[in-house]
């Protein structure tokens, strides 16, 4: 059976000295650098084991020496980010709304920032592309304002809210005139109110209706005597073609008999001076911003 | 046929070691271009990226990826990642240059003008030189040769990071540590694959690694001019003091056709065992073969077509006073007495090299039409559609789109923006009255843009539009963009 191992010149191997009938088997080991990468494969594999996390246990893990944690590289990028945008928010922090909007560099790093901190905070009411929600939400990206259109308005009202519990919150109430005025009165004044916003109708047709002492009694005070509202205390504009509660009678009649006020939460404590003030460049910047 | 007669070297060759190291030098025609084009495409390698060009008022490198601003330098032209289809007409245009070449040629791109080659033939040059001065079998002699092939391959790594970043900074930054992690990986991993694949693989990458070979054979047709041993002239092989067969004895150089009267007399010489033919079996044409095979076997895969054999024997055959061509670049079947053409000559209009060559022209042409008519503009207007429009206080309804634009050059760019198509439309910016800005050199300018229409010409539906953007200095068109303006009844 067995043999001398000898030389094969036809394949140029050895053969391992074994022999069966004259048949004889050819030593073909497999090649050293791929036994070598095995053998470093293994070794890397047990190294690799206890340095990370490898081992279920019966109630945590084996956390490995290294403490690497997914948790902890996502920080890790987190900071790294925060680190390359420290420049940035170091500028957003010591400038006023109306600098960072004055200045191009500055100005697009907050619209990119405020676009990211909108869509995840007030979308979810105001819209992807905060064109409101009708009957309920008013859109940004008109030129009607509410509590007012410009940088610092905005930076205020994103700040402290609307109609809520902040103590420098916008607050302002509308009456309701179910008890004040008989439901004739109240039709006739809600005729007169859509009549300001026609353009159609002429100032003295209109100034004839029935409605017209109405409105001068009870609803100038707040709307103004041209209907052109009042900023300071969230008063709507009459006279103009945007209505968030609607534009028909019936709509106009019930917000006279039950009015629908809009609240907004402040978010000034929530998120951090820095990004209230990138929202506020980035809403004003969106079509309806007031110098 | 002709037996093969049995030689010491018969046996010898089928125990070749699996490498052999460094071939035996060749000196001919062959290692002429083969040197010529070495140095050539080395050099070029090796300059290139040295080579400085004025862009915008300052210097800057001639030819650079510059991966982090997208940007592709090539002397006077820049490219932007959308001219990316200009890249794929250039591969498409290469591989059909490539299969041209190899179909009238042969393996020509392989034994000349691929990097393994190169790189492979400029350490095969560093191993005869050291083997020159230090003799043989000096004890430092691979010592050596090491050393010069990791400084080669270090040099060849830090060369090709230079195509990506400034390399006369690179140096200094290299050096000092001051080099960012990818210029230090990257100079790592080509200098690892250099020294491996040029100093360790060689003609292993060509008979085991690379791809091409492997379809080679469907590029070739029976002219094609390939590395070829002639067996009618070189059969039976046998040691010089052997008489030669009669009637190959008068045979003129470059015939590499079978003369008539020889083909009758090899087909009728069966005893001709006593006689031998041009080949004397010396070895050199395997000796000298880069990827080690014996080309009298004839054509085959590991064959890379460089020649070096050609010249090894045509050395051969002038000591021993007999005629060149014993190897030369013939059709394969004139090896057995063969001819391809009907005229035995080679005809350049053939079927497969024509094909190939009316994909270069159509590829070349088209990708020269594309560069020439090639817009310095890239402009893109989208329309914003949350919401599709807005009403404003007095019933004007606006659209708003984000405009990007960028535009290839040195110089600003100052430009306006105008409205076609819609009747009584104001334009402006997010941040300004007006409808006109500057988009700085090399940056891309993006905005957005909104389109106010007054309450009496709304259009009831959705109408297109375009944006026409002009050079304010110039007045000249800049681009045009169509998109929509929509109204409050939306598509209709």
């Amino acid at each position: 059976m067995a043999s001398e191992r000898r030389y094969d010149p036809v394949t140029g191997q050895y053969t391992t000295g074994h022999q069966w009938d004259g048949i004889e088997e050819l030593s073909t080991p497999l090649p050293r650098w791929w036994v070598i990468s095995l053998v470093v494969c293994f070794i890397i594999a047990i190294i690799y084991a206890f340095l990370y996390p490898a081992w279920p246990t019966t109630k945590t893990y084996y956390t490995g020496l290294l403490g690497w944690t997914s948790h902890s590289e996502l920080a890790e990028y987190q900071t790294e980010a925060r680190a390359g945008q420290a420049h940035w928010r170091e500028q957003i922090a010591a400038n006023t709304v109306g600098d960072i909007a004055a200045s191009d560099d500055l100005r697009t790093f907050a619209v990119a920032g405020g676009k990211a901190l909108f869509n995840e905070n007030c979308a979810g009411c105001h819209g992807i592309g905060a064109g409101g929600q009708q009957g309920q939400f008013p859109s940004l990206i008109d030129d009607d304002w509410l509590w007012g259109g410009t940088l610092d308005d905005i930076y205020q009202t994103v700040t402290h809210g609307i109609r809520n519990t902040d103590e420098s919150s916008r607050q302002s109430e509308m009456p309701s005139f179910k008890d004040m005025m008989s439901e004739e009165e109240i039709a006739a004044t809600a005729k007169f109110v859509l009549a300001m916003s026609d353009t159609s109708v002429s100032a003295e047709t209109r100034n004839a209706m029935p409605g017209a002492e109405l409105y001068t009694n009870n609803c100038a005070g707040c709307h103004g005597a041209e209907g052109e509202g009042m900023r300071m205390m969230g008063v709507p504009a009459l006279a103009d073609q945007i209505w968030l509660y609607g534009e028909t009678e019936e709509a106009i009649r019930n917000q006279i008999v039950r009015p629908k006020m809009g609240s907004m939460p402040a978010w000034g404590g929530r998120l951090g001076d820095d990004a209230v003030k990138m929202l506020s460049v980035y809403v004003h910047s969106l079509g309806g911003g007031e110098k | 046929m002709h037996t093969h007669a049995s030689t010491a070297l018969g046996h010898a060759s089928a125990q070749r070691a699996p490498r052999t190291g460094t071939p035996h030098a060749a000196t001919g025609r062959f290692r002429q271009v083969k040197t010529a084009l070495t140095v050539f495409l080395l050099g070029l390698y090796y300059i290139v990226p040295w080579v400085r060009w004025t862009r915008g008022g300052e210097s800057s490198q001639a030819v650079m990826f510059d991966a982090s601003a997208q940007r592709f330098y090539f002397f006077g032209l820049e490219f932007w990642p959308h001219d990316l289809p200009l890249l794929l007409g250039l591969l498409i245009f290469s591989a059909a240059a490539l299969f041209f070449v190899t179909s009238l040629f042969g393996r020509v791109w392989c034994g000349f003008a691929c990097p393994q080659t190169v790189w492979t033939d400029l350490f095969f040059a560093i191993d005869r030189r050291v083997d020159r001065m230090l003799g043989r079998d000096h004890p430092l002699g691979q010592w050596a040769k090491t050393g010069v092939h990791v400084v080669v391959a270090i040099f060849t790594g830090f060369t090709f990071a230079g195509f990506f970043t400034n390399i006369v900074e690179l140096g200094p930054q290299f050096i000092s540590g001051q080099a960012s992690i990818v210029a230090y990986v990257t100079v790592g991993v080509l200098t690892f694959t250099t020294y491996t694949l040029a100093a360790h693989a060689r003609e292993n990458v060509c008979l085991h690694m690379c791809p091409w070979p492997r379809f080679q054979a469907a590029l070739l047709d029976p002219e094609s001019l390939v590395v070829t041993y002639q067996n009618w002239r070189g059969e039976p092989r046998a040691r010089a003091r052997v008489p030669l067969r009669p009637e190959i004895a008068t045979l003129d150089s470059s015939a590499y056709i079978m003369p008539r009267v020889a083909t009758a007399s090899v087909a009728g010489s069966s005893a001709a065992t006593t006689y031998r033919g041009d080949c004397i079996d010396c070895g050199k044409c395997v000796s000298s073969c880069p990827t080690r095979i014996d080309i009298r076997e004839g054509l085959q895969l590991g064959c890379i077509g460089c020649g070096l054999c050609i010249d090894a024997c045509n050395t051969v055959m002038e000591r021993i006073g007999r005629p060149h061509g014993l190897i030369n670049m013939a059709p394969e079947l004139s090896s057995v007495g063969g001819c391809a053409g009907k005229s035995g000559r080679i005809r350049l209009f053939r079927a497969k090299p024509m094909f190939f060559a009316s994909i270069m022209m159509v590829t070349g042409s088209a990708m020269a039409w594309a560069l020439a008519t090639r817009s310095d503009v890239n402009a893109a207007v989208e329309h914003q559609r949350q919401p599709p429009f807005v009403k404003l206080s007095d019933g004007s309804i606006r659209n708003d789109y984000t405009l990007r634009f960028s535009r290839l050059g040195v110089h600003d760019s100052n430009v306006e923006i105008r409205v076609e198509g819609l009747d009584g439309a104001a334009i402006r910016l997010s941040n300004s009255a007006q409808a006109s800005f500057t988009q700085g050199a090399r940056r891309s300018f993006s905005d957005r843009v909104m389109v106010t229409v007054p309450k009496g010409s709304v259009p009831k539906v959705r109408v297109p539009i375009a944006f026409v953007i002009t050079d304010r200095e110039t007045r000249a068109p800049v681009a045009r963009l169509e998109t929509y303006f929509w109204g409050p009844g939306g598509v209709r």
